[in-house]
């Protein structure tokens, strides 16, 4: 009973930190299908047209802008849609990470340290995030207007980015929203602001490979929007 | 005057023995007032999960403030668990201090984890606690104070296997005082009931208190209806026997002079009056409903009421006297609710007995339906009179009750209260399912560790830990927490402390921590503010805790006695009793493992030993007095033999059918006994009249019928208690009238 253990402490670490609902930020996934207003037609078209077969790999390198922190924290690997609910999160650099998210359970396996697992229900943040993926990978416009409010800039033909703002206000208070930059029937980026200004961004396929070593707001911001 | 000071109290631990060893008291103080007797598991079912969820916290949010509650969680970590004012002394708390110092080794380590989890997505969460906390120590905490086992989480709250949602209350009420918990479990409803979405769902409690209360909801109840039918019955009888309603209406009267002066001689004597004194001494008092029924049957025309209640009142002074010595067996067992009835009764009786010779007569009217003439009675009588009586009939008796007691299997004794609950057994299993998937802790065992102050408990049980540690990896109990889980001794706290840096030392460390790492570099001015905080503060004692709700439970489980001070160590999920006892093995006796049925089974077993000692006592006085009062050891043996054949022929039948005698059987004994025991005296008397002869056997015609009528009517209650007591007592009046008839002296061959 007594946390000694170097190698336990972070598996029952996570199980902690995931539920602390300090931010209580509600999952609305399980609840009734809410009513809204159809999405315009372009829209629908555009988000189809992402959507490809699983299993479906995109390279991905993240960029997280935190407060706490003097410069941003840099990851990259791969993401997996493996169908249905199931996504792999593949971290290779700079310390060998995988989390896999499955039947509602999540579990984590980090480099040198056990397995940890916890239920996808006491992490809401996370399942924001695998269904915005999950959606997109997918080409699900209903899933995606289910859990959030669409607005499109610019056409399916050329560059476009897709803002998603959270429906459930218990999500929007901790995520402000989530902006889908991409060019014609790819998604290239994928920006997640947080209400306390927190920024994290991810560079999907192609573009992963052009992280910069010292990213900013701004280079990552230009590179998203530009044109391959 | 009386209903001035008459305080009804319903704490049913004055039905229960006086304890005698230190196991037996701390076994009354658990059971009544544990922490395991205050904790009400509470369930709701019936919507989905986030309804469910969302009436959970909602419940928590009604009920966290209201006095009556000392704790209600639900699964969602409080951070209010730990109060405010006491978050710096996680670092006096957490036993990292014990192995670890804060250099800059282990803050390097901890800080690059941290980063770790910022790139993981456990981020968002961990985000707002670092700058205070980076090491975690909070959370540390938090696991450790969690139960062992605990429910799986959905949507943020403790959810069963089956779908409920589930919640543990804490009330401020003791579990062994019913009218305190009613209001408690009221309390939870009302609140539930007025939550939003609360109408399709379905709010389901378990616990000893709220069984304490369904217990005494279903007593009241069965009480109230069985009043009722027998009341009528009464009446029926009465008027069917005597044909006038005045005999009805001034027969209540000493009946009622009984019972009012009864509860004044209460009120004198003891603080407080039991409710179930009351209950149990009205029935008791259908005893002395006799005395008016002789008078009534003994009128015979043109005779004064006054004269012939005075040709009766030897006998019936002797029947009184009898019954008041039966019933001050009742006192000296010593048990406070078994001494309030005795008072009760016999202060009851006499006053019965004295407004029957006194009053009645006076007030009867003069024309009086002679009973001897009533055409049926006397063909009954007749029957009765040519009865063969064979002198061998005792033998006869005394070998069947011999052959039905060697016969009857099963144990003799019912030693297991447990056995003796009324509750339907769904409800038990609903508690049982619960208790596992919340890990409450079990019932049955406690870890008693006694030391002679409170620190010295604390510090047993730091001592204790990593035995305790061990035996939980053998598995051989889910759980075991020690005083110590929650506040670690004063001695232990400044160990820590002392190993806290001082600030400039802190700072140095924390900056060779940070290089390399990408924090800025103020972020963790509050964790330095804390530390410089933990420094200084005065070490934590249980009273200063126990203010918040983890305080409140240490509270309850360090308890001051005799001087010296005990440690409650709470275990669930026992699989290895050996084991656990192992651990006191070498401890010189300040730690054993207290088996709470074993105690309460040995209290059983005093309690009894104490009654039958006092019932030997009283049989022996009552032999003397009757032998006294009779002058005749032949006649006294008429009226001793039937009752003491009848009495245990009741108990021989009641094994045969496979019942196990407890408390309640012994005290239905007396109660029959001291029935049977007017009947006998009444048909031993020869008067030589004929008609006396009829008016005796229509008087206790009467006695019998009403007093199965009474007595008979509680054997079909549900509840265990009342079903022995009715069920013993008709066969014992049925038994004691046969048997006082067929062994009565032969009308003729006097």
């Amino acid at each position: 009973m007594i946390s000694g253990n170097k190698n336990r402490h972070p598996k029952r670490l996570a199980r902690l930190l995931l539920s602390l609902p300090l931010l209580w930020v509600g999952a609305s996934h399980c609840e009734a299908a809410v009513q809204v207003a159809p999405l315009p037609p372009a829209t629908q078209a555009l988000i189809a047209a992402l959507g490809q077969a699983a299993p479906a790999r995109t390279a991905f390198a993240e960029a997280r802008f935190m407060r706490l922190l003097d410069r941003p924290l840099v990851v990259s690997g791969e993401l997996a849609w493996l169908g249905g609910d199931q996504l792999q999160r593949r971290v290779a650099q700079p310390r060998a990470e995988t989390a896999t998210i499955a039947n509602g359970e999540v579990t984590q396996q980090r480099e040198g340290k056990r397995a940890r697992h916890f239920s996808l229900a006491r992490a809401p943040q996370l399942q924001v995030l695998l269904d915005s993926f999950v959606a997109l990978l997918s080409g699900d416009a209903g899933r995606l207007q289910q859990a959030f409010v669409i607005e499109r800039q610019g056409e399916a033909a050329g560059a476009w980015t897709l803002d998603l703002t959270p429906r459930d206000a218990r999500v929007a208070r901790t995520i402000a929203r989530i902006s889908i930059d991409g060019y014609g029937g790819q998604s290239r980026c994928m920006r997640m602001q947080e209400v306390d200004g927190d920024l994290a961004v991810d560079l999907l396929g192609p573009l992963a490979a052009k992280m910069p070593a010292q990213p900013t707001r701004e280079s990552l911001a230009a590179l998203c929007q530009g044109t391959p | 005057m009386v209903s001035q000071r008459l305080h009804v109290s319903s704490d049913l631990r004055s039905f229960m023995p006086a304890p005698t060893t230190p196991d037996q008291r701390l076994l009354m103080e658990q059971v009544g007032e544990g922490p395991g007797s205050r904790l009400l598991l509470v369930s709701i079912s019936g919507a989905t999960d986030a309804q469910l969820a969302g009436l959970s916290q909602g419940l928590v949010a009604a009920l966290k403030h209201d006095a009556h509650y000392s704790q209600v969680i639900n699964g969602s970590f409080d951070l209010g668990a730990l109060d405010p004012k006491l978050l710096p002394y996680r670092y006096l708390l957490s036993p990292t201090l014990d192995t670890q110092p804060l250099d800059a080794d282990y803050l390097a380590d901890e800080l690059q984890q941290r980063v770790d989890d910022l790139s993981s997505p456990a981020a968002s969460l961990l985000k707002d606690l670092l700058p205070r906390d980076p090491t975690l120590e909070v959370l540390k905490l938090a696991r450790q104070w969690a139960p062992a086992k605990s429910p799986q989480i959905r949507e943020g709250v403790w959810f069963s296997p089956k779908d409920e949602a589930l919640l543990l209350v804490q009330t401020v009420a003791a579990g062994f005082d019913p009218g305190a918990q009613q209001q408690a479990v009221d309390g939870i409803e009302r609140a539930f009931h007025a939550l939003p979405g609360s109408a399709q769902a379905r709010l389901q409690l378990s616990g000893p208190g709220y069984f304490s209360v369904v217990m005494g909801a279903q007593t009241r109840h069965q009480a109230d209806w069985i009043g009722r039918i027998s009341t009528v019955g009464f009446i029926a009888l009465l008027l069917l026997a005597y044909r006038s309603v005045a005999s009805l209406l001034l027969s209540a009267l000493p009946i009622a002079s009984a019972a009012l002066a009864g509860i004044a001689a209460l009120t004198l004597v003891f603080p407080a009056v039991h409710g179930i004194t009351l209950a149990f001494g009205f029935t008791l008092l259908g005893v002395a409903q006799e005395y008016p029924i002789r008078v009534l049957s003994h009128r015979r025309a043109g005779e004064d009421a006054v004269a012939s209640v005075r040709a009766l009142w030897p006998l019936l002074l002797t029947a009184i006297a009898s019954a008041c010595i039966a019933y001050a067996a009742f006192y000296a067992s010593g048990v406070t609710g078994l001494q309030q009835l005795a008072v009760f009764t016999i202060v009851g009786l006499l006053v019965a007995g004295l407004s029957t010779r006194y009053l009645l007569p006076y007030l009867l009217p003069r024309r009086v339906r002679d009973v001897a003439d009533m055409p049926w009675l006397k063909r009954a009588r007749d029957l009765v009179d040519r009865l063969p009586r064979p002198r061998w009939i005792p033998l006869l008796v005394a070998a069947v009750i011999v052959a039905l007691l060697w016969t009857a299997r099963g144990p003799f004794w019912q030693n297991n209260l447990a056995a003796l609950t009324p509750l339907p057994q769904a409800m038990l299993v609903h508690d049982a399912r619960l208790r596992a998937a919340l890990g409450a802790p079990d019932v049955r065992y406690l870890l008693v560790l006694s030391a002679p102050s409170e620190q010295g408990v604390l510090a047993l049980s730091e001592k204790l830990q990593p035995a305790v540690d061990a035996l939980l990896a053998k598995g051989a109990a889910d759980a075991l927490e020690l005083p110590a889980r929650y506040l670690p001794s004063v001695a232990v706290q400044r160990a820590r402390q002392a190993r806290l840096p001082d600030p400039a030392t802190l700072r140095r460390e924390l900056d060779a921590a940070l290089q390399g790492l990408p924090f800025r570099s103020d972020v963790f001015a509050p964790f330095l503010h804390d530390v410089e905080t933990a420094r200084h503060l005065p070490p934590l004692t249980p009273e200063n805790y126990a203010s918040s709700p983890l305080g409140q439970r240490l509270a309850a489980m360090l308890v001051k006695r005799d001087g010296h001070w005990l440690g409650l160590g709470t275990v669930s999920g026992v699989r290895d009793v050996s084991a656990l006892q192992a651990l006191g093995a070498g401890s010189g006796g300040h730690v054993r493992l207290l088996d709470m049925k074993a105690a309460s089974e040995s209290l059983v077993v005093d309690y009894r030993n104490r009654i039958l000692h006092a019932l030997l006592l009283a049989a022996l006085a009552l032999v003397l007095t009757i032998s006294f009062a009779l002058r005749s050891v032949r006649r006294a043996w008429h009226v001793l033999a039937p009752m003491t054949l009848a009495t245990f022929l009741v108990l021989a039948v009641e094994r045969a059918i496979g019942i196990e005698i407890s408390l309640f059987h012994l005290v239905a004994l007396i109660l029959a006994g001291g029935l049977g025991l007017h009947y006998a005296l009444f048909f031993e008397r020869d008067t030589g009249d004929a008609a006396e002869q009829r008016r005796v056997l229509h008087a206790t015609i009467v006695c019998v019928l009403s007093a199965l009528l009474v007595f008979g009517m509680l054997a079909w209650a549900s509840i265990p208690v009342l079903r022995a007591i009715g069920l013993t007592v008709s066969l014992g009046v049925a038994f004691h009238f046969c048997l006082s008839i067929l062994m009565a002296p032969h009308a003729r061959q006097d």
